[in-house]
């Protein structure tokens, strides 16, 4: 699908046939299951996307949205717009890459993730097929909270001391968060590790929990590869009176919720594939 | 009607729900008693498995949480484990299969072994327990769609 063909999102848009490959016409499909199928390709191509707010372009490498730009806004700024068109044109472009350093680190799921938060924030229409919302919204919230926040030890004079900043904070005019007072009850327990078993984030869990997560994620890993089982994605356990759950995402982090007992988790399951 | 046997019945209704590969069951120190399972999951492995498996409850029990089911997402397929007296039931399934339905099998299958799991689990010589695995397992097997690796090595 990285092709240079043009996907018509609802608009009818007259493009060049292309010499070779397929050309393809997706009435209906969003703008948002495309960006998935192109980072799922993990093609390298730049996108031109028309839609109701004008042209802005998608810069996609390796599995990952790196770059986005319209006529307002660079970077995140620039993605979020993008994502909050609703109808329109995808195609192909042959504009040139920039020199400089990517401007979007975070995965493309965190990408969308982010995206629908700040759509829902600006009380946009939710016209794309992305599961969420509804009791989720607070599952949406958790995971959130655990993904702006990043540790970097390497701070020169830091010492080793562990600082937490926003990916985010250089470009993307994040509005902040609605107060989300029910999110610490829906998971009293929330925790972030590394793919090295270092504890980035945690909220109410044990320094016991961590370990345990730790292992038990490395023993879920094995396993599969014991059976052929191939790439871990999520662990959902249920113990007499508690649930927990493990995943990984995009980036190796390993996270672990402990959500509230009685808290719905069907739309949690359908996401990690549970 | 022996203990194999019983868990072996048993075990095998659990693939009236589509998507169920197959089953195995190991004891509370990860031996393994009785597997369902096409050959190509060799008992050696199933066994290595079988240990992990205990340990990962045993990693929950050692923080106060008595694991009763888990279920372990992989990229194409699941692996369903539940608790049952002195062992536990691993299904392998598609990650496509239906959840509900396998929920169910597992707690009636879970429920109809117990006896012959405790006989299975006090008997001292696993091989006659294990199914023999086909010769036919010998010869390279189909892997189920998606499934390109086994033991760590590219299936042809």
């Amino acid at each position: 699908m990285s092709g240079g063909g043009s996907r018509d999102l609802g608009a009818a848009a007259a493009t060049p046939e292309p010499a070779v490959g397929f050309h393809a016409q997706l009435h209906g499909a969003s703008l948002w299951d495309l960006v998935q199928m192109e980072c799922l390709a993990r093609a390298r191509l730049v996108v031109e996307v028309t839609g109701e707010g004008g042209v802005g372009h998608l810069y996609f490498d390796a599995g990952r949205v790196v770059h986005a730009s319209t006529a307002r806004n660079r970077g995140t700024a620039a993605a979020f717009e993008i994502l909050g068109w609703t109808h329109g044109t995808y195609q192909a472009s042959n504009r040139s890459w920039p020199s400089a350093a990517p401007t979007i680190e975070m995965s493309h799921e965190s990408l969308l993730l982010h995206a629908a938060k700040h759509r829902d924030e600006q009380g946009g229409s939710n016209l794309v097929a992305f599961p969420s919302r509804g009791i989720d919204a607070s599952v949406d919230a958790a995971i959130e909270d655990l993904e702006i926040l990043e540790i970097d030890q390497d701070e020169p004079g830091q010492g080793g001391t562990l600082t937490m900043r926003n990916p985010n904070a250089d470009d993307t005019p994040i509005p902040p968060a609605p107060p989300r007072a029910e999110n610490p009850a829906d998971f009293p327990v929330m925790m972030r590790l590394s793919s090295s078993g270092a504890v980035l984030r945690n909220r109410g869990g044990s320094e016991e929990l961590a370990e345990a997560t730790a292992y038990t994620h490395r023993l879920v890993q094995l396993t599969g590869e014991l059976l052929g089982l191939e790439e871990f994605v999520s662990l959902e356990c249920a113990f007499t009176n508690e649930r927990f759950i493990v995943f990984t995402e995009g980036d190796g982090d390993i996270v672990a919720l402990r959500p509230r007992p009685d808290l719905n988790l069907q739309t949690l399951r359908e996401r990690l594939g549970l | 009607m022996t203990a194999a046997s019983e868990l072996l019945t048993s075990l095998g209704t659990l693939k009236d729900v589509t998507g169920i590969l197959g089953s195995f069951v190991v004891t509370d120190d990860g031996r393994l008693v009785a597997r369902e399972i096409p050959p190509m999951f060799d008992d050696t492995a199933l066994a290595e498995a079988g240990g992990r498996l205990t340990r990962l409850r045993d990693t929950f029990a050692a923080v106060g949480d008595r694991l009763d089911v888990a279920v372990v997402r992989f990229r194409d397929h699941k692996l369903y484990l539940k608790t049952i007296g002195t062992g536990m039931l691993c299904i392998v399934a598609e990650g496509a299969v239906n959840m509900p339905a396998l929920r169910m099998a597992a707690n009636l299958v879970g429920r109809r072994i117990v006896p012959a799991l405790e006989r299975a689990a006090q008997e001292p010589a696993p091989p006659a327990v294990i199914a023999p695995a086909p010769v036919a397992a010998r010869a390279p097997a189909q892997a189920p769609p998606g499934m390109r690796r086994f033991r760590g090595r590219a299936v042809e």
